[in-house]
């Protein structure tokens, strides 16, 4: 049962002068225990699209509907657990505990039940108990973000949804919060994250989403995306369609540094082996 | 322009930012500043232009002394700084209020101010965003505008404290492209930034890890240095693949690993050979 976007479209100021098309007739659909990225410029409707998931945003004409039920349902609410860029944004409470029980005592659970999934999302996150006591305003940014993973996380959320969650951390920073992401969806939680850094998830994502001027102008694996016209690409496999292009019969679906160094490599010997038998 | 002398500066909870610093930066020079967050990279900007002051050794900007509270009005005339956050930078209701603001604190005469702002607008493509509100403006823009309102202070020397890490790669570029060109016009650039991917354009490249200098040199020399990987930092994936193909005897040489379509030319040309 998955979350399913039907000719959906999203306008920004509606029936004013100001009035922008975020979204133009989106038909998507996210299958549970998927790790789909949403690639896309600033502007392109990435962050509007999810939040029409939990009902952040109601689409204009179209209908998104999460394991059958209206995204606007409380339950809605649970399955999907949000994360934002800025993750200071959404942390208001004195304690990193208060903060990850935050969203278990607000759906009425027990202290006792919150308390143990305040400790199991802790762990999800690979923080100790240690941490709990600690106000999260005097975390890194890293750290900051990993609370916020662990807020949404405590719900036991059936999809994870998070807007360029690893932007402005350092590689580091950036390591962790990966890390964390795989385990999660190891575990049977759909992942869909925003993103402009394809360089760190690439390599973790099952599904491509690239939204360019409200559409959906490609979607499909990793393997089909390297094999595209037109979507942005990493330093290294532009140099390969550059190298294929000027007529060296390399494979260019290549994303790695490893992978380009191996394929050239490869082609090498055989340019050279060609020269051997002339 | 620039010197650092035995400056080191604790955060307020003791734990040191900077440890015993020394470097200088020559006018027109166009330095790179890089390390893992927390390293103090950013520490040390805020000493460039006095907004935070060394509380071991000194920091001397053209002869003036950042310590010296009369001295700090000059000294931010010579220095500006363009933070990662614009919109934590910005005053004004209308872009070009925005960019009145620094130019009306030094007490300039209206003239003066109007054609100022009328450059700095023209200079970032601005113009036509005149009347908006900052805050209205996208991530790219927006940078633009904190980037021109330093600008309408005329400094000779403008630093860059990871403007580029919000913003999308296309938006990204074209804030790198309008610092290389400041530079070329005769501006000193301090630029700090963990993607090294952007410094190729450098003179001179400085790593910090843990408040100290580690590594400092042209970039040639420090992008392609080994030990950044253990200092946690990425080196840019086109010269890691140019060291790597060195070592299989294919050499491509450091001018033409900046961008793809020059390496892989240049990998044509080596094929074509044999």
């Amino acid at each position: 049962m998955p979350i399913i976007l039907e000719n959906v479209s999203f306008f920004y100021s509606k029936n004013t002068p100001l009035e922008t098309a975020a979204l133009k007739d989106v038909n998507l659909r996210i299958e549970k225990g998927e790790f789909v990225g949403i690639l896309g410029e600033k502007g392109a409707g990435k962050s509007t699209l999810i939040k029409l998931f939990n009902g952040l945003l109601r689409p204009d004409s179209g209908k998104v509907t999460v394991d059958e039920l209206a995204p606007s349902s409380k339950e809605v609410k649970r399955r999907i657990g949000m994360v934002f860029q800025q993750a200071a944004d959404q942390l208001f409470c004195r304690t990193v505990y208060e903060e990850i029980a935050f969203g278990p005592l607000n759906f009425g659970y027990s202290k006792k039940e919150t308390e143990e999934r305040v400790f199991e999302a802790l762990e999800a996150v690979s923080f100790d108990r240690s941490m709990l006591l600690r106000d999260p305003f005097s975390l890194s940014g890293g750290e900051m973000q990993r609370v916020a993973l662990a807020g949404a996380l405590a719900l036991r959320p059936e999809y994870l949804v998070l807007d360029e969650p690893i932007t402005g951390l350092d590689p580091g920073g950036k390591k962790e919060i990966l890390d964390t992401l795989k385990k999660i969806k190891d575990q049977g939680t759909a992942v869909i994250t925003v993103t402009h850094n394809l360089k760190g998830f690439f390599p973790l994502l099952e599904r491509i989403v690239l939204i360019r001027e409200g559409r959906i102008s490609f979607q499909g694996s990793r393997k089909e995306y390297l094999e595209t016209e037109n979507v942005p690409l990493p330093p290294v496999t532009s140099m390969m369609r550059e190298l294929k292009a000027r007529g060296v019969p390399v494979n260019p679906a290549i994303f790695t540094v490893e992978e380009a160094l191996e394929e050239i490599l490869r082609v090498k010997s055989l340019l050279e082996k060609e020269k051997a038998e002339k | 322009m620039i010197r650092f002398e035995n400056v080191s500066y604790n955060y307020p909870d003791g734990t040191p930012a900077l440890r015993n610093i020394n470097m200088g930066i020559r006018k027109g020079e166009y330095i790179g500043i890089i390390g893992k967050n927390g390293s103090g990279k950013s520490t040390m900007s805020l000493h460039l232009n006095g907004l935070l002051r060394p509380q071991k050794g000194k920091v001397m900007v053209r002869g003036m002394d950042t310590g010296d509270f009369s001295k700090l009005q000059g000294i931010r005339k010579i220095v500006g700084i363009v933070f990662q956050n614009p919109e934590t930078q910005f005053v004004g209701r209308t872009v070009e209020e925005d960019l009145a603001f620094g130019p009306e604190n030094l007490c300039l005469p209206p003239m003066e101010i109007r054609r100022r702002v009328n450059r700095a607008l023209a200079e970032t493509g601005l113009e036509k965003y005149r009347y908006h509100s900052p805050k209205s403006l996208s991530g790219g823009q927006g940078q633009c505008v904190a980037l021109a309102g330093v600008l309408a202070m005329e400094p000779e020397c403008l630093v860059f404290d990871e403007v580029t890490s919000m913003l999308d790669p296309d938006s990204g570029k074209t804030v790198l492209e309008r610092v290389k060109r400041l530079h070329e016009k005769g501006k000193t650039i301090v630029y700090i930034t963990h993607n090294l991917e952007e410094l190729h354009a450098a003179d001179r490249i400085i790593v910090m890890d843990r408040g100290r200098i580690v590594l400092e040199g042209k970039p040639e020399n420090v992008l392609s240095d080994p030990s950044l990987r253990a200092l946690g930092l990425t080196p840019p994936s086109l010269i890691e693949l140019a060291e790597h193909l060195k070592n299989h005897g294919v050499a491509v040489p450091w001018e033409k690993t900046s961008c793809p379509s020059s390496f892989a030319e240049e990998i044509c040309r080596l094929f074509l050979k044999m």
